[in-house]
């Protein structure tokens, strides 16, 4: 009885991912996944710095404006048109973003799928870390810009050297969060054919019948790549930590 | 500049907060190579007053002219003119993710464009004046809060500041740290720096103080030399805060 159970869970190991090197499908999924998560990642992180940047500076800067110079205009239009985005992207599934970017917007155009996924995750993923960032940036005391400004350095620089470097660290667990939840989201990339991990798992599926070991399969690999990304953060925190004790 | 000219002249300064007259009508003006001492009641605008002389206040109305430049005319580069107005806070606001090297030299390499090794000349000596170089390597988290302040007062000093701000440097720290930044303070003095310091240390202004200033409601209310100030207050706010502090 036991050896029958086990000869059948081999045997379904071997349709599953031996046969027609069906394993094969889950490495090139995995691949992708990858690439549009990190793709995803990068993009967000540059809008959602630049957002956060945006919003703050709009907050500390157009407090009690006297005189509306052109610079001040331009801050308050971005300003405006980052509450837009934030509102629009928060507001909507991630799924319904990325068909509309695929089917919609690039509709006539003949383009790979993977940069429209990073795309479209991106842009999804730099509304939340342009709020992380922005957390983090209010989290830094008043006296540090003070202190900046004091020495002469301008906003931008007080901003560069003195402000980010301490916001980033304290916001640093909160966006390795971020690109975990993220590294998950794209497992919906199949909405429009493409074939990251998930779908990879979904079509070993479909061909050999079978939904125990190509999904438990496709859920184990997600579950080491993300503990992985987790001790990876802990390490690089603490190396954080360390060099101011 | 003409040597005569007040090195700070600040002329009917004001600033509110919605209603609430913060500095009403602040006539003044600091020469160089004057210690001036802000006393007052807390709420009186004393700080409100020092953080204007680098607009990190922008004042509501009147103007300051410093160096001979009316630095709250906005077509002013006040990021200039801030390199050569050091400034320390009653809470330090050293740099925590900088070791007190750092903190020293990011404004000379950064904005007057001195060489690294140069900065840190110029920073190494300093820190041997106050007693702290072996410190240099160190993180700001790891000294107590008088280090902390001399380090602030010394990182202002290396942007070679024509003037040093103080607001209440010695309000955060522990009794028996005060003695070792007044001490710092008092050298500072002694060198010739023009110095305008907000402080409820009476024993340092009546021993550095070229001048004391006490101010009361957004008003300077009475000013003069230590002696006089502390043997003949004239108006009554002043002799009942004198009972009061004394």
């Amino acid at each position: 009885m036991n050896s029958d159970w086990w000869n059948s869970l081999v045997e379904k190991f071997q349709v599953n991912f031996i046969a027609e090197d069906r394993w094969l499908w889950l490495v090139d999924g995995l691949k992708a996944t990858l690439i549009i998560a990190c793709g995803a990642l990068l993009l967000g992180l540059f809008l959602g710095f630049v957002i956060a940047i945006v919003r703050s500076s709009s907050e500390n800067l157009l407090k009690d404006v006297k005189k509306w110079t052109l610079g001040k205009v331009l801050l308050k239009i971005g300003d405006l048109f980052c509450k837009l985005y934030l509102t629009v992207i928060r507001g909507t599934p991630v799924v319904v973003q990325l068909m509309i970017i695929y089917f919609v917007i690039f509709a006539s155009f003949d383009v790979d799928k993977i940069p429209v996924a990073i795309i479209a995750f991106g842009i999804n993923s730099g509304a939340y870390v342009a709020e992380i960032v922005r957390s983090g940036i209010m989290s830094i005391d008043k006296g540090q810009f003070e202190a900046g400004r004091s020495l002469g350095f301008n906003y931008v620089q007080t901003m560069i050297f003195i402000i980010l470097p301490q916001a980033l660290k304290n916001v640093l667990p909160a966006l390795a969060n971020e690109f975990i939840v993220l590294l998950k989201e794209t497992s919906v990339s199949g909405y429009i054919g493409l074939m990251d991990l998930t779908k990879a798992g979904d079509l070993i599926k479909s061909r050999t019948y079978e939904a125990f070991m190509p999904l438990i399969a496709v859920a184990l690999i997600y579950l080491v790549v993300v503990i992985i990304l987790t001790k990876l953060v802990s390490i690089l925190e603490r190396r954080l930590r360390t060099s101011e004790r | 500049m003409n040597a005569n000219e007040p090195l700070i002249k600040v002329d009917s300064l004001v600033k509110t907060y919605g209603d609430f007259n913060a500095l009403d009508g602040i006539n003044a003006e600091i020469y160089k190579g004057e210690v001036v001492v802000v006393i007052g009641p807390s709420g009186s605008g004393k700080s409100t007053f020092l953080r204007s002389l680098n607009l990190l206040e922008q004042p509501t109305e009147g103007t300051i002219t410093f160096e001979g430049a009316n630095i709250t005319d906005p077509k002013v580069d006040i990021n200039l003119h801030r390199q050569k107005m050091g400034m320390v806070f009653q809470h330090f606001n050293l740099f925590p993710h900088m070791t007190i090297l750092k903190n020293m030299t990011i404004g000379p390499v950064k904005l007057l464009k001195k060489s690294k090794a140069e900065a840190e000349k110029t920073a190494m000596e300093l820190l041997q004046r106050v007693g702290l170089a072996d410190r240099a390597n160190s993180y700001p988290s790891q000294l107590s809060g008088g280090q902390k302040q001399r380090i602030a007062i010394v990182r202002a000093l290396c942007m070679q500041p024509d003037v040093m701000l103080f607001d209440e440097p010695t309000s955060a720290l522990d009794p028996e740290m005060v003695g070792e930044v007044l001490d710092v303070m008092t050298q500072l003095a002694k060198s010739g720096m023009t110095m305008v310091v907000v402080t409820h240390e009476m024993g340092f202004a009546k021993e550095v103080a070229s001048r004391i200033v006490f101010m009361e409601q957004g008003k300077m209310i009475e000013e003069n030399t230590p002696e006089e100030f502390f043997k003949n207050p004239k108006s009554e706010r002043l002799k009942d805060f004198l009972r009061s502090v004394l």
